[in-house]
C-alpha cells in the first residue's frame, strides 16, 4: 500500500523555495545597495573635481 | 523634448535570465507535483527526489567543479575574472548545497526512519559544505585582493577533490543512501514519466544556477569597481567605504 507521507514532500518543497527565494532576494538586495553606493560615490568624486567657483 | 536615457544602474535592473529560471524551476515542479506519477513504495515523499538530486548534481558537480576549475585556471592566469567567477560560484553552489543538505533529511525520515545518519556519503557531503562555507569565510578574513585570490583557489581546488568521493562513496562503503539511478553505467531505473521530469528539473536547475552565477558575478564586478573607484580617489570620499569583494 501506498504510504501517506505527503507532509513531508511538502515540507521539502517549501524549505527549498525558501531557501532559494530567500537567496534571490538577497542578491536583488545587496545588487541594489551596492549600485546604489557606486552613484553615490561617482557623485562624491565628481563634485570633489568641480572647481570651487562652478560648485 | 525626449528624456535622457536611464544610467546603466537603472536600465540593469530588471534580470530576465533568472525570471526565466524561476519560471522553468516553478513549472517544473507544477510537472512534478501534479502531473508525475506518485511513486508506490515510498509515496509522494518520493517527489522530494526532483529537487534534492538536481540540487545536488548542480551543486555538486557544477558549482564546485566550476570553483576548482576556476580556481586552477587562476592560478595559472592570475585573471581577476576568474576569481570573480569561483567566488560566486562557490556562493551559489552552497546554495544548492544547503538545499540538499535540507530535503535530503526531509526525504529519509519517511523512508529510512531517521533524519540523519553519518553514513559515508551523508558526512561527506556536509563535510564538503562545510569547506566551501570556510571558503566563503576565508575570502571575509582577507583584505588583500591577490593573496584572497589565491588562498581560496587553493581550497576551492582541494575542496572539489571530494566531490569524486561522494559520488563514489555509495560504492566504497555500506551506506543508507540509495546507489545512483540515472547517473550510472547502465541505463536509468525510472519510468519514462518520472525520468522526463527529472531530466526537466535538471535542466531548469542548471539554468537557475547559471542566472544567479551571473547575477552574483555582476554584484561582484560592482564591488570590485567600488573598490578600486575608491582607492583612486581616497580623499573624497569621506564616510562612503567599499566593501571589497568577498
Amino acid at each position: 500500500m501506498t504510504p501517506d507521507n505527503s507532509d513531508y514532500f511538502v515540507a521539502a518543497y517549501v524549505a527549498a523555495a525558501v531557501v532559494y527565494g530567500g537567496y534571490i532576494v538577497s542578491l536583488v538586495v545587496r545588487a541594489r545597495r551596492a549600485r546604489g553606493r557606486q552613484q553615490r560615490q561617482r557623485s562624491a568624486g565628481e563634485l570633489s573635481r568641480t572647481p570651487r567657483s562652478e560648485a | 523634448m525626449t528624456a535622457p536615457p536611464p544610467p546603466a544602474a537603472h536600465r540593469d535592473r530588471f534580470d530576465w535570465l533568472l525570471t526565466v529560471a524561476v519560471l522553468a524551476v516553478a513549472g517544473t515542479m507544477v510537472r512534478a507535483i501534479a502531473f508525475t506519477p506518485i511513486e508506490a513504495n515510498q509515496g509522494a515523499a518520493q517527489k522530494i527526489f526532483y529537487i534534492h538530486a538536481p540540487s545536488a548534481f548542480v551543486g555538486l558537480y557544477i558549482a564546485f567543479g566550476l570553483v576548482a576549475v576556476a580556481g586552477a585556471l587562476y592560478l595559472w592566469l592570475r585573471d581577476e575574472r576568474l576569481d570573480r567567477i569561483a567566488a560566486s560560484s562557490a556562493e551559489v553552489g552552497v546554495v544548492f548545497t544547503t538545499v540538499v543538505l535540507i530535503t535530503g533529511p526531509i526525504w529519509g525520515k519517511p523512508i529510512w526512519g531517521t533524519w540523519w545518519t553519518w553514513d559515508a556519503r551523508l558526512t561527506l557531503t556536509l563535510f564538503l559544505w562545510f569547506v566551501y562555507l570556510g571558503y566563503l569565510i576565508l575570502r571575509g578574513a582577507i583584505d588583500d585582493a591577490s593573496v584572497r585570490a589565491r588562498y581560496s583557489a587553493v581550497l576551492g581546488v582541494l575542496g572539489a577533490l571530494l566531490v569524486p568521493f561522494i559520488h563514489l562513496s555509495v560504492y566504497l562503503f555500506r551506506t543508507l543512501h540509495p546507489m545512483p539511478i540515472v547517473l550510472k553505467p547502465s541505463s536509468p531505473s525510472l519510468p519514462p514519466e518520472m525520468l522526463t521530469t527529472f531530466f526537466l528539473a535538471l535542466a531548469s536547475f542548471t539554468l537557475l544556477f547559471v542566472a544567479l552565477l551571473r547575477a552574483r558575478y555582476r554584484l561582484a564586478t560592482v564591488l570590485d569597481a567600488l573598490v578600486d573607484e575608491e582607492a583612486a580617489e581616497p580623499s573624497s570620499m569621506g564616510t562612503l567605504r567599499a566593501e571589497p569583494l568577498r
